[in-house]
C-alpha cells in the first residue's frame, strides 16, 4: 500500500514537467509545419526516418536518463557505443560467431564498461565526470585496438594485403530493416522496448525509487537504508549496457563497426535527457520526458534537414533552439 | 576520504591514456598474421636507416591507409627502419613529435601534417639540421623542405565532375553531400566539381554539410528523398557518405533509379563499393604511401628530387 501512494507522488511530479516537454515538442513541430519544404514534412517516410535517426540517440539517453535521475553524468556512452559496434562487428562478421552470442556477450562487455564506470564512482568515492570521461578515452582506445583502426566491414584483409569479401550476417539487414508494412524501423522498436524497460524499472520498481532517492539526497538515502553504492553501480551499469544495445544498432545500420562511431554522441544524449526536463542536480525527471526530449531534437535536426539549411546557421539554430525549449518550459514552472 | 584515492585516480588515469595510445601506435599499422615490424625500442642494428613517420590523425581510416603503404613500401627494403608515431589529431603535439625526431637525429622524415602554418618552424628545424623531410598530403608554408608529395582535390573535384556531366548526357537532378565544408579538402572538392559542371544542364537540387561522416551522409540523403522525387545521381565528397547515401536510397527502395559517385577509392571502402554495385564510380585520392618511400630511398641514396610531386588518381568504375 505504502509502495502505491509512494509511486502517484512520482507520477505526480513526472506529469507536470510532462506537459511543459510536450509543448517544446509542439512548437518544434509547428516548425515543421510553417517549413514544411513542399510537402516533404507531410510526408509519413520523413517521420519514419526521423523515429529512426533518433533511435540510437534516444536509446543512449535511456541509459543517461536513469544516471542523471541518480545526480551523475556518464560521458563514455559514445565510446561504448563506438567498442561495442566494432566487438559485434567483429565477432559477427569476421569471426561468423551466431548473434545468439555475439549480441549477449556484446551486452555484456557493454555492461562491465559502466559497471567499472559505476564501481570506480561508488567505491571509490571518484566524480562521475572523472570517471566517465577516463572511461571515454579508455573504451575509444579499445574501439581502435581490437579494429586495429580500421572499419570492420565485410571486406577482410588477408596477410598479403588484398581483400576478400564475406556475406553479411542476415542479423545486420534484420535489425536494419522496417517492419509492420515497412512503417517502423526495427531500430525504433528496440528504442521503444529501452523505454519501456526503463520506465518499468524508474516506475514501478524499488530500485528506481532508490535511484530517485539517490539523486534527491544521497545521504537521506543512506540513512534510511538503500544501498547507495549498488545502486549507482546499477545505474551505471545499465547506461553502459543501453550504449552497448545503441552500439549495435549504429553497427546494424552502417553494415560495419567503425571505431569512430559515437564520438560526441553524449553531448546528444545529455541534451535529449536535459530538454525533456530531468533535473541535472538529480532526483527529478523521468523516461517519459527522454521520449518527449528525444523527438524534440529528432524533429528539430529533420526539419534543418530537410529545408537544406546550411552547416552554420544549423548549429546557430540547434542551440538558440534549445535554449528556447528549456525556457519555454521553465516560465510555465 | 575521498584524497586517499587520488593518487590511485592519477595512476589510473595515466595508464588508461598510456594504454589507449600505445594500442594504436602498435596496431594500426600492423595488421593481423603478419610478423610485426621492428620495435624501435629493440633497436636491431641490420637496417641502415631510420625513418621517423609523424602521421597527423590514425584515427581517419585514410590515414590508416596511408602508415599501412609506408608500412608496407618499407618492409620490401630490410635497409630501412621506419618509426611511427600519431599526433592523436593535435597540432602541438605532432610538433613535439618532430622535435622527437630531431633529437633522435633520424636519417629522414616523413610528416603528413596537421597544419601548415604552426607546423612550419619545426619542419624549417629539422631541414636546417639537415634531416631531409618528406611532406605528405597537407602542405606547410615556405621552402624549407626537401620533398612535397600529395594530390590534388580540385582536380579530383573536376575529374568526378566531368565524369557525372558525361554519364548523365549533359543534364539530370543531382545531389552533392558535402565533406566538412571548413576543411580545404571538402572546399576543393567542392570548387573543382562545380566547375566542371558549368554551362552543362546539371541541377543541383539538394546539398548538405555531411562532415565526412556517413551516418550524417544518410540522414541528409533521407531528407533529400523525401522531398524530391527525382534524383538522377549523388555525388558525395567521400566514399563512407555515397555509402550512407546508398543506403538511404536502399530503404527507400530507390536505390536502383539512382548513381552514386565518391571519392577517396580506398582499397577496403571505396573500390569495394564498386565492385559490390553500390558505387558507380569511385575517385581515388591516394595516400602517397608508397611514393613517399620510393622518394626516401632516392634521397638516402644521395640522389635529387623534385620538390614537388603531385600524385595521379585512378578513377575505380564497374
Amino acid at each position: 500500500m505504502a509502495e502505491i501512494k509512494q509511486s502517484s507522488t512520482i507520477r505526480k511530479i513526472l506529469t507536470l514537467p510532462g506537459t511543459r516537454a510536450f509543448a517544446a515538442l509542439a512548437l518544434v513541430f509547428l516548425l515543421g509545419v510553417i517549413f514544411n519544404a513542399d510537402g516533404a514534412f507531410y510526408k509519413w517516410g520523413t517521420h519514419r526516418d526521423m523515429f529512426r535517426q533518433v533511435s540510437v540517440y534516444g536509446i543512449l539517453a535511456c541509459g543517461m536518463t536513469l544516471v542523471i535521475i541518480t545526480a551523475g553524468i556518464d560521458l563514455s556512452v559514445g565510446s561504448i557505443l563506438g567498442f561495442t559496434a566494432v566487438f559485434f562487428s567483429l565477432t559477427s562478421i569476421h569471426w561468423r560467431w551466431t548473434a545468439w552470442l555475439a549480441i549477449p556477450l556484446c551486452l555484456l562487455a557493454g555492461s562491465v564498461c559502466g559497471g567499472v564506470s559505476g564501481g570506480l564512482i561508488a567505491r571509490f568515492k571518484i566524480q562521475p565526470f572523472i570517471s566517465t570521461l577516463a572511461m571515454m578515452v579508455f573504451a575509444r582506445g579499445l574501439a581502435k585496438y581490437i579494429s586495429g583502426g580500421q572499419k570492420i566491414s565485410t571486406a577482410m584483409q588477408t596477410a598479403d594485403g588484398s581483400y576478400t569479401y564475406v556475406e553479411l550476417p542476415s542479423i545486420f539487414n534484420a535489425i536494419n530493416s522496417k517492419i509492420f508494412n515497412n512503417n517502423i524501423a526495427v531500430v525504433t522498436i528496440i528504442f521503444l522496448v529501452c523505454l519501456l524497460l526503463c520506465w518499468v524499472l524508474l516506475a514501478r520498481l524499488r530500485w528506481g525509487r532508490y535511484l530517485y532517492a539517490i539523486g534527491g539526497n544521497e545521504e537521506a538515502a543512506r540513512l534510511s537504508g538503500v544501498p547507495v553504492a549498488r545502486m549507482k553501480i546499477l545505474a551505471y551499469l545499465l547506461c553502459g549496457f543501453f550504449s552497448a544495445v545503441a552500439g549495435i544498432c549504429q553497427a546494424a545500420q552502417e553494415y560495419q563497426g567503425d571505431p569512430e562511431a559515437g564520438v560526441s554522441y553524449e553531448l546528444s544524449a545529455i541534451a535529449i535527457v536535459v530538454i525533456g526536463g530531468t533535473s541535472l542536480m538529480g532526483g527529478k525527471g523521468g523516461i517519459g520526458l527522454t521520449l518527449l526530449g528525444a523527438l524534440t531534437i529528432g524533429y528539430l535536426e529533420k526539419i534543418l534537414s530537410i529545408n537544406a539549411v546550411g552547416e552554420a546557421s544549423r548549429l546557430m539554430l540547434t542551440g538558440f533552439i534549445i535554449v528556447s525549449a528549456v525556457l519555454f518550459q521553465k516560465s510555465k514552472r | 576520504m575521498g584524497k586517499k584515492y587520488v593518487p590511485f585516480v592519477v595512476l589510473l588515469l595515466i595508464s588508461v591514456f598510456l594504454f589507449s595510445g600505445c594500442g594504436k601506435k602498435e596496431n594500426t599499422p600492423t595488421p593481423e598474421n603478419t610478423p610485426p615490424t621492428e620495435n624501435p625500442a629493440s633497436g636491431k642494428t641490420e637496417s641502415k636507416w631510420t625513418i621517423g613517420m609523424s602521421q597527423c590523425n590514425l584515427g581517419e581510416p585514410w590515414r590508416g591507409q596511408m602508415n599501412e603503404d609506408v608500412r608496407r613500401a618499407a618492409e620490401a627494403y630490410p635497409e630501412l627502419k621506419v618509426i611511427f608515431k600519431d599526433a592523436q589529431n593535435d597540432t602541438l603535439k605532432q610538433r613535439a613529435q618532430m622535435e622527437e625526431f630531431i633529437s633522435a637525429d633520424v636519417d629522414l622524415i616523413i610528416i603528413s601534417p596537421k597544419e601548415a602554418a604552426p607546423l612550419t618552424p619545426v619542419v624549417a628545424q629539422a631541414y636546417e639540421a639537415g634531416i631531409p623531410v618528406l611532406v605528405l598530403d597537407r602542405r606547410v608554408l615556405g621552402d624549407q623542405y626537401t620533398c612535397f608529395i600529395g594530390a590534388d582535390n580540385k582536380q579530383i573535384g573536376e575529374n568526378a565532375g566531368k565524369w557525372i556531366v558525361e554519364k548523365l548526357g549533359g543534364k539530370g537532378k543531382v545531389v552533392e553531400l558535402k565533406g566538412l565544408m571548413t576543411s580545404t579538402p571538402g572546399q576543393d572538392r567542392h570548387t573543382g566539381f562545380r566547375k566542371a559542371i558549368e554551362g552543362s544542364q546539371i541541377e543541383i537540387i539538394f546539398e548538405a554539410d555531411m562532415k565526412w561522416l556517413e551516418p550524417e551522409a544518410r540522414k541528409e540523403m533521407e531528407s533529400a528523398l523525401a522531398r524530391f522525387d527525382q534524383i538522377d545521381l549523388v555525388y558525395a565528397h567521400n566514399d563512407p557518405g555515397a555509402h550512407g547515401a546508398y543506403l538511404a536510397a536502399q530503404a527507400a527502395g530507390r536505390e536502383k533509379d539512382i548513381m552514386f559517385v565518391g571519392i577517396d577509392g580506398l582499397a577496403q571502402e571505396g573500390q569495394v563499393y564498386v565492385q559490390q554495385g553500390i558505387l558507380n564510380a569511385s575517385f581515388e585520392y591516394p595516400t602517397g604511401g608508397k611514393e613517399a618511400i620510393e622518394t626516401a630511398l632516392k634521397i638516402l641514396n644521395g640522389q635529387t628530387v623534385e620538390k614537388e610531386i603531385t600524385l595521379p588518381s585512378r578513377t575505380f568504375t564497374k
